[in-house]
């Protein structure tokens, strides 16, 4: 049974702390009666977390953040799967330079894409629009949607779509009723991946929102810099939650381990 | 004009040339295989007449229909590809009758035709099954469904036994074989696996560089090979480089030192190919040896016994049906004999 020696068992396990270490401490704390950052809880107490309730800005820029991610991750897919489709089986030229651009918002430092875009965004007027905020989060999202619709476009068999074609379907039909379907673990891992980098994007989203855009990573940044109260334990608890549930839901209709780590679509 | 006609087909991918001057004629449910070593432009024909590649020029004529300007999705043909290339996210009866859909033939009907298929190729109790649940061999009779229950004017076979073990593929030739005369279908087959090709078809096409270089019924393709290559492709031949002499009405084959009589042949005085194949050659006793020669090598593969004996014109491969007694071994003297007829002459040169 245990093919791990014990020490690799004891790296492994350290491992695993060292990574969920700063989850654990998080959760302990909003559960804290006190007024401070406490950890371990004296006490077991919801108190802050009925404290969310009474923050409506902070329930707003959660909104905000969960709109913007859906719309984003969206609008990348959209992007990444055409995109993806022709990098992963057609040659031609400039195709390792646009494939290079596609995933270069990965190698950018953010806080350079974070001036960029400000100064971008104030060229069309859209500076701290919703709008704004969705086109750069698509940018910045679409390197994770790419790599991984490209993983499964390369692990179709292009034959299964041939079969198709001699058999009477149109370029069309062929995409909805064969390819997409075949790629759809890689899209779906793609867009679950985008939506959550979105989320809890920080280092941009700080340069192009104004108070009306706020997001919750924003919101709980200004937080941070005015008091450290339980609330953010509390928040940022909630979000680990939602996180865990996605991760979850997509598990169990797709297998997370095929779709970060990839492999055969199946 | 025959039911599929290939007319001086040429594909050439800039510099390099895949087809050349392809002809070929194919008649109304005949069986053919186009049979070739990998790289030999087989697969570019059968993609040429799927509609899958352009040809850089040439015709293909489908049934007195120019199939030059169809699209390859209404060309109406049923492919096997080597992989079978099955839908994986649909259960055997949604790939059978995927066909059917796209030319929106009524559901009730679609049942019909595609539990007919299924019936064909036994396995109407599958249909609800997916094909990862399913073994190579029943994979491969669900292409076979799918690409037949269309109706299809013709057939194209890409290898489709090449992903089998040796057992089922034996199976699935005759499987195969009666699928077709059942369904009437007009075949081509590709295949690089020549007893494939002689098993399967009414006539065997055989390529070499693009080119098409012998069209026979499998018997003479086999016997009467009309290169050194062919001989060596299709099963196992001693090759050897000799020379032809005529002495009257005598010919004479010479081969080193050795004078043999030879068969007839119209090929002039000179030098000439032979080609002898193993199961060709007897064995004998010292009386009535051809030639003698010690054995090298010695396999025995059930059935048969392979030798290798070093004679006076070269090593000769020497195959001898299991009779059910030990055969000599390594180091032993073997005595050969062979009607000259069993000798099979071609003009030397060709490349090989």
């Amino acid at each position: 049974m245990n093919r791990n020696g014990f020490l690799a068992l004891c790296f492994n396990a350290l491992f695993a702390l060292f990574m969920m270490g700063p989850l654990l401490v998080v959760i302990g704390v909003s559960f804290t009666p006190t007024g401070y950052l406490e950890f371990p809880p004296s006490a077991i107490s919801l108190r802050w977390f009925k404290a969310i309730l009474d923050n409506p800005d902070f329930i707003d820029a959660a909104w905000i953040s969960l709109e913007l991610g859906l719309a984003s991750a969206t609008l990348s897919t959209l992007l990444a799967v055409p995109a993806a489709l022709a990098i992963g089986r057609e040659r031609f030229r400039g195709r390792d330079a646009l494939q290079a651009l596609f995933l270069s918002p990965l190698t950018v430092p953010t806080v350079v894409l974070g001036v960029a875009f400000l100064r971008f965004l104030s060229l069309f007027d859209i500076n701290g629009t919703f709008l704004g905020l969705v086109l750069c989060h698509a940018v910045i999202v679409t390197p994770f949607v790419l790599r991984l619709v490209l993983a499964s476009v390369t692990g179709v068999d292009r034959s299964i779509e041939m079969a198709a074609t001699s058999l009477g379907a149109s370029h069309w039909t062929v995409f909805r009723r064969v390819t997409l379907p075949l790629i759809l673990p890689g899209v779906v891992g793609g867009w679950v991946l985008a939506f959550i980098t979105s989320f809890d994007e920080l280092t941009v989203t700080v340069f192009i929102v104004n108070p009306s855009t706020t997001t919750l990573p924003v919101r709980l940044f200004s937080h941070i810099t005015q008091t450290t109260d339980p609330l953010i334990a509390s928040i940022s608890t909630m979000v680990i939650l939602l996180t865990v549930l996605l991760m979850l839901a997509v598990n169990k209709l797709y297998g997370l381990d095929r779709l970060l780590i990839g492999g055969e679509a199946r | 004009m025959a039911f599929l006609e290939l007319q001086a087909l040429n594909k050439r991918y800039n510099a390099v040339v895949a087809v050349e001057d392809f002809n070929l004629s194919i008649e109304r449910g005949e069986f053919v295989s186009l049979l070739g070593p990998s790289g030999c432009g087989k697969t570019t024909t059968l993609q040429m007449i799927a509609g899958f590649t352009q040809p850089t020029s040439g015709k293909i004529m489908l049934n007195g229909r120019d199939l030059g300007a169809v699209p390859a999705r209404k060309r109406g043909l049923g492919i096997v590809f080597q992989t079978y290339a099955l839908f994986p996210h649909m259960t055997v009866e949604q790939n059978v009758g995927f066909g059917l859909e796209m030319r929106n033939v009524p559901a009730d009907e679609r049942r019909r035709r595609v539990s007919d298929a299924l019936d064909l190729v036994h396995l109407s109790h599958l249909g609800d099954r997916f094909p990862r649940n399913m073994s190579g061999g029943q994979r491969q009779r669900v292409a076979l469904a799918r690409a037949l229950v269309i109706e299809p004017e013709l057939l194209l076979l890409d290898e489709p036994l090449s992903n089998l073990d040796a057992k089922l593929r034996e199976e699935m030739q005759l499987e195969l074989r009666r699928i077709q005369q059942e369904a009437g279908v007009t075949t081509l087959l590709v295949t690089h696996d020549q007893s494939e090709a002689m098993a399967l078809s009414d006539r065997v096409a055989v390529m070499q560089s693009g080119r098409l270089i012998q069209e026979d019924s499998p018997f003479d393709v086999y016997e009467k090979p009309a290169t050194s290559f062919i001989s060596t492709f299709l099963g196992k031949t001693n090759s050897l480089p000799a020379v032809l002499r005529r002495k009257g009405k005598k010919i004479d084959i010479i081969i080193d030192d050795v004078r043999l009589p030879g068969p007839d042949t119209d090929l002039p005085d000179g030098p000439v190919e032979l080609s002898l194949r193993p199961e060709r050659i007897e064995l004998t006793d010292e009386v009535q040896a051809t030639l003698s020669g010690d054995v090298v090598e010695r396999v025995f593969l059930g059935d048969h016994w392979l030798f290798r004996v070093d004679t006076p014109i070269g090593k000769l491969l020497v195959m001898q049906r299991n009779l059910g007694r030990r055969e000599a071994g390594i180091g032993e003297r073997l005595h050969l004999s062979w009607k000259p007829e069993a000798m099979r002459l071609l003009p030397r040169g060709e490349a090989s």
